[in-house]
């Protein structure tokens, strides 16, 4: 078996739970990490000949996987993908099985609606070519009805046709994300009963992964949570008992209604309210009000500064104990009023409690560090080994690198604000990342961008004046690769309220890109993600304003 | 010996387990292993049972020993008494190494036995080395320990042997003549 997984959290996270369930089967099999178009064609040339069974794990949906790779009969794939599929997929169900959730809102298009039956094409064809043999003597017997009926046919084919091209390119036109690859494996450990507590929180940080990234609607997170809830739950009264208490080795998951600052129990409170996306956008901490409105915070909640700006295990136990109500507290009086959030904490031994959240950051800082000599696949099997719980030392290591990054990101957001580097182009934004830059090199990654990205336009429509700017939006370019020239693209809709989170800009990254034959290339499997050389970045720029607008 | 090598010979003592799969009987070199039913306690050896429990196949029942109750007893016991009490379990110290470890999730109050088992082992390990202590100091020719199980036995093996080997040469070198007494040198 050759699994082929794509190189994000959620991925990861699946990964591992079907590699545990393979250990419990004993079954062989060869990971492969990808992290495009190109890695995976490489991959699946490579392993052809050894393998018949193919498992990709967040990627390959959605474009149609027998054209671009060509495998033999018979291979078999099985896909989980978050992104949406390709409908084509849907008519070579020997070959390819897709996973997916049964109750997913995908808006999928009925099956006849796509694709017609092939005998009808068959008849039509047939019967114009005995039509066109017939010899000229049987033309004079040329029945009106027979004309009229194959004019009727062929209107109503045509009608077909433009209604199957309107609903794909409705279908096709936005890209989102279903349910968590890795909630679906662990859906499928549970079928088989062979699920445990290790599982059930990688599925966690999966479903975790899709909200810190923004990736899926608010309301989806609660039903995936409230799942998850069910789950945990079942796992705790297994082993709980009054008499019969557990070791404390074992790895407890518990549902928390924690506080939205990331990382704050392996940091300092304060840095960590300076460097969460939600406090310091609220606050606005990049002008000196903002941060005079802090300090106000702060007094409000009678914490003092010596102790908040301390590591958090060594406040005081007075502070912490009544923390998160006082804090909810004093943010509804300053408008933050979705400051506490439903997540997972689990807890193990005696020293180690971590977040979900605080292990997506971590996971995805080591999966994306820029430090010198570490190749991808390195990164890759680093970020995975971080997820198992005796690799706390990575984690750790993990976790550092995240608050570098998320301290990157704080300061490029507040740099960006202050010099209005943010112009509005029309129908978007865009936002250019200079090589100067510090810490530039942090945002050649993909998901670091994305994050940047969020994060920027979150901060840029809270201190911006103009109504309308705030419903754009946001494109971002960031230097790639500086010996090539490359710079790499990001897209993401605008923010608004009610978002379903659907990004159009895949589609319309192509289309610019054929239009003015850019040299781009489209490599990540979310489409909205690309490379475009450094020279054709205006005109192909223009040609989205005027695709756009 | 090895410590390895005694607690691959402890893997060899059954254990109840509970399977969540059915298979017919095994015929193995050692022994028939019976039919496992799904639900019904079984007996296998422990070298099974861990293998089993990793692959999330079976749940692991204590051994009747492994209680908080009875073990506080034979603590008590063996701290009142001078002389070696019997032991739990002739590899208790083994056994309780490999089931914390893999399954303690399946073992009530896993920590309070943990404790336990340790202080026995410790107070037992008091005694041998009191014992192994007064015997070289008392130059005694034999002696006989009661209730010693192996592993107990391996951790004192190599020091008393090497250290009775260095008694042995020490004395015999007294006898020739005090002369040669200066050139040995230990």
């Amino acid at each position: 078996v050759a699994l082929l997984v794509a190189s994000d959290i959620d991925a990861l996270c699946a990964c591992k739970i079907l590699q545990a369930l393979f250990h419990c089967d004993q079954v062989q099999y060869t990971l492969v990490p990808v992290k495009g178009w190109q890695d995976l064609g490489t991959a699946f040339l490579e392993h052809k000949e050894q393998f018949k069974y193919f498992v990709l794990i967040n990627c390959g949906a959605n474009v149609d996987l027998l054209e671009m790779l060509q495998p033999d009969d018979d291979a078999v794939f099985f896909i989980c993908d978050t992104h949406g599929f390709f409908l084509q997929l849907l008519s070579s169900h020997l070959q390819i099985k897709l996973l997916i959730k049964q109750d997913d809102d995908l808006g999928v298009p009925s099956y006849d609606d796509i694709f017609r039956d092939e005998e009808e094409e068959g008849d039509d064809s047939g019967n114009e070519s005995d039509e066109g043999t017939e010899p000229s003597g049987k033309r004079r017997r040329y029945d009106e009805g027979a004309v009229e009926r194959r004019i009727e046919r062929q209107r109503a084919k045509r009608e077909w046709e433009a209604r199957r091209r309107e609903i794909l390119f409705d279908y096709e036109q936005y890209e989102y994300h279903g349910t968590s690859a890795a909630m679906m494996f662990f859906e499928l450990a549970w079928v088989l009963t062979k699920d445990t507590k290790d599982m059930l929180w990688w599925a966690v940080i999966g479903l975790t992964d899709q909200s810190v990234h923004d990736k899926i609607t608010h309301m989806k997170y609660i039903t995936d949570i409230a799942t998850m809830q069910r789950h945990v739950s079942r796992h705790n009264h297994r082993n709980e008992d009054e008499e019969n208490s557990l070791s404390i080795d074992c790895m407890r998951i518990s549902f928390e209604y924690d506080l939205r600052l990331t990382l704050y129990q392996h940091w300092s409170l304060y840095e960590s309210i300076c460097n969460s996306c939600y406090t310091s956008c609220n606050f606005k901490l990049w002008t000196l009000n903002g941060q005079k409105k802090l300090q106000e915070f702060l007094a409000d909640m009678g914490l003092p500064l010596k102790q908040v700006k301390q590591k958090f295990n060594s406040m005081d136990m007075s502070i912490k104990e009544n923390l998160r109500d006082v804090i909810e507290e004093s943010s509804n009086k300053y408008g933050m009023k979705d400051i506490r959030i439903q997540t997972f904490g689990v807890h193990f031994g005696f020293k180690n409690r971590f977040l979900a959240s605080d292990m997506v950051h971590s996971t995805a800082a080591l999966l994306e560090s820029t430090e010198k000599d570490e190749s991808d696949g390195d990164n890759f099997i680093k970020a995975l080994d971080s997820l198992s719980r005796s690799n706390l030392d990575r984690l750790n290591s993990g976790i550092d690198l995240a608050k570098k990054k998320l301290m990157a990101i704080q300061q490029t957001v507040a740099s960006c604000i202050c010099t209005n580097l943010i112009l509005s182009q029309g129908p978007f934004l865009y936002c250019y990342l200079m090589e100067g830059t510090p810490d530039v090199k942090v945002f050649s990654k993909p998901v670091a961008l994305t994050l940047l990205c969020k994060y920027l336009l979150k901060a840029f429509v809270h201190s911006t004046r103009n109504k309308r700017c705030k419903l754009l939006p946001l494109i971002m370019a960031a230097p790639k690769d500086v010996e090539k020239g490359t710079v790499i693209i990001v897209g993401i809709p605008p923010e608004s309220e009610t978002s379903d989170k659907k990004n159009f800009f895949g589609r319309a990254f192509e289309k610019a890109a054929e239009s003015t034959s850019s040299r781009t290339l489209h490599d990540h499997f979310d489409s909205s993600i690309i490379e475009l050389k450094m020279e054709d970045r205006s005109k192909f720029l223009d040609a989205l304003i005027t695709l756009l607008s | 010996m090895d410590p390895s090598e005694v607690e691959f010979l402890a893997e060899k003592e059954t254990v109840k387990i509970i399977p969540n799969f059915s298979l017919d009987k095994i015929y193995l070199i050692g022994g028939d292993l019976g039919p496992f039913n799904p639900g019904l306690p079984v007996e296998v050896p422990v070298w099974l049972a861990l293998n089993l429990k990793q692959r999330q196949k079976c749940r692991i029942v204590p051994p009747e020993w492994m209680d908080v109750e009875k073990l506080e007893e034979m603590r008590d016991l063996e701290r009142r008494e001078d002389t070696f009490t019997p032991a739990p379990c002739p590899y208790y110290m083994e056994l309780t190494k490999l089931l914390l470890n893999y399954a303690s999730d399946n073992i009530p109050k896993a920590d309070e036995i943990r404790t336990l088992v340790k202080d026995i082992w410790d107070t037992r390990i008091a005694k041998l080395r009191l014992s192994a202590d007064s015997f070289i100091s008392q130059m005694e020719a034999h002696a006989k320990l009661d209730n010693l199980t192996l592993m107990e036995i391996n951790t004192i093996r190599s020091f008393l042997l090497d250290s009775l080997n260095c008694m042995f040469k020490l004395r015999s070198n007294l006898q020739p003549g005090s002369s040669k007494a200066q050139f040995t040198d230990y």
